[in-house]
């Protein structure tokens, strides 16, 4: 038997939780209020105003303008999410997590029935309520499907247990979008067929869906009937890491070359950080850009070979960003490397320091960052652009450079000469596609 | 309110069984004490190790404490009224 344990309104609830005014208020939860970017999470309060995850700030703002706006700290919910697995090891030991807030519990033995497993989920309820002040909801079925999709069926706070008989009595009927794994885009792509519901999915023919969508199709049809063979994993014997990425959210539209190349050098370096510490090559490189009408647009490329090398990522990156950047204005930057491939960490050592000179200096920066965290070195690259946008970590750094004190961002970076000629907008180098 | 302050705070500090826990601070000239800690978590930065604090005061306000084991030190990160 499965449960799939969901936090409600997680971020949103840990702020109310944790601030006394903001319990029984609309919050909404997202970077930094005063600048733009999206909605990370919204209170139950807040969403009958229509606000929800992933809307842009400025329109929540619009919907719900008396909500309290918070600044989002991973660190602390990431955090309490480790506590919570640590309460749901105390029920099973098959415990894997599944996002931040989500979490897929096994239950074998004398508790593998839907009786004993309500029971469960109960005493799982109560104990995150007691321990941490927060609502949960939990779906239990016979697989990890069924448990999730009942795990939407009845928030906040609820328990929706349903076997395959009543995970087809309930589904059925509802729009095909309503099956975990249909996005918007094969949701429409159905309709186009005359699949209009999951019953009508679950009833289709298999090899038609299979021309259709390739494999995916019959997939998703044994989804329709509630079928699913998915094992569990639980994460102690930990979860091997499929992509890594960063991206940011500009704090204006910018069609600057210099700015997003400076950011884009960032992102590279926060990626080959992460893949070097977490002992990881990749060889995917992927660009992802959001324009002002929020167009994403993605493009990767593969590498001939593997890397954790910043340099390298971010020449590619920096090609892509030459083909997929028509010079509009952008709205988000991010980097991501996938095909990753594990790397003990001493072969990565010997592999730097004996064949590359340039691979003992990453070695000593990144010894150094360990010690004295992320900030302590940056590829300088990326300051240039920061000084600009006004939020420098490295004061001192841009002091250095600005052309006399008190001198404004843009003057920072002024040539050192003194000569006047103020901050060029930089177009791209290349042509327009 | 909310308030971001990043300032130094002298904090009443319990040290059991390994863990820190604040009970009282001076702030603006008053002592506020420690109702109840809301949350803790920690950031890492390079090999050191900052605690944060979620505490409530005695009424509805808020704050967020954080310690350095360097020094050590506190910092009263932010503070929110209700």
């Amino acid at each position: 038997m499965f449960l799939l344990v969901d936090m409600d309104a997680f971020f949103a609830s840990v702020e109310q939780t944790q601030h006394p005014h903001l319990r029984g208020r609309q919050v909404i939860v997202c970077g930094d209020p005063g600048r733009r970017g999206v909605v990370t999470a919204a209170s139950y309060e807040a969403r009958p105003f229509g606000v929800k995850a992933g809307m842009p700030l400025q329109e929540a703002r619009r919907l719900c303008p008396q909500a309290h706006y918070v600044e989002g700290n991973p660190e602390k919910y990431v955090a309490l999410s480790l506590q919570l697995l640590d309460l749901y090891s105390g029920f099973t030991p098959d415990v894997e997590p599944f996002s931040v807030d989500e979490a897929f519990l096994g239950l074998q033995g004398s508790r593998d029935s839907y009786q004993q497993a309500t029971e469960v989920a109960h005493a799982i309820q109560c104990a995150i309520d007691e321990r941490f002040q927060l609502g949960a909801t939990i779906g239990v079925g016979p697989n990890k499907l069924i448990a999730k999709m009942a795990s939407g069926v009845k928030k906040p706070r609820g328990i929706t247990v349903l076997d395959v008989a009543g995970f087809q009595r309930h589904f059925w009927p509802l729009d095909v979008r309503e099956l975990w794994g249909v996005g918007p885009q094969l949701a429409s792509r159905m309709r186009s067929l005359g699949i209009q519901t999951v019953g009508e999915l679950a009833h289709a023919p298999a090899e038609p869906l299979r021309a259709a969508f390739g494999n995916i199709g019959p997939q998703l049809r044994e989804a329709a009937h509630g079928h699913d063979d998915t094992p569990l994993v639980p994460y102690h014997r930990g979860v091997e890491a499929k992509s890594m990425g960063h991206e940011v959210t500009l704090s204006a539209d910018c069609d600057d070359a210099v700015h997003l190349e400076g950011t884009l050098l960032r992102l590279s370096d926060q990626v080959a950080r992460r893949l070097r510490t977490e002992a990881y090559w990749g060889r995917t490189v992927c660009l992802k850009l959001r324009d002002a009408r929020f167009v994403t647009r993605l493009r990767q490329t593969t590498l001939r070979q593997a890397t954790a090398d910043h340099p390298l990522i971010y020449e590619s990156a920096l090609q892509l960003l030459r083909a997929l950047w028509d010079g509009g204005p952008v709205r988000l930057i991010g980097v991501s490397m996938s095909n990753l491939a594990r790397t003990h960490r001493e072969e990565q050592a010997e592999l730097f320091t004996a064949h590359d000179r340039q691979g003992r200096l990453r070695e000593a920066l990144d010894r150094v960052r360990d010690r004295l965290g992320e900030s302590s070195l940056v590829p300088a690259g990326t300051l240039a652009h920061r000084s600009r946008v006004g939020h420098v970590p490295f004061g001192a750094i841009s002091n250095r450079v600005t052309a006399r004190p008190g001198a404004g961002s843009d003057q920072a970076l002024r040539p050192r000469d003194g000569s006047k000629t103020p901050p060029q907008k930089r177009r791209p180098p290349w042509p327009k596609s | 309110m909310f308030e971001s302050l990043n300032e130094p705070v002298d904090v009443l500090t319990a040290f059991l069984d390994g863990r820190v826990r604040p009970l009282r601070f001076r702030w603006k000239g008053r002592v506020i004490r420690v109702r109840r800690v809301t949350g803790e978590w920690n950031r890492r930065e390079g090999v050191n190790r900052l605690t944060y604090f979620s505490v409530e005061g005695s009424g509805a306000e808020s704050y967020e404490l954080c310690y350095d084991p360097r020094g050590p030190r506190w910092t009263l990160c932010k503070a929110w009224s209700g």
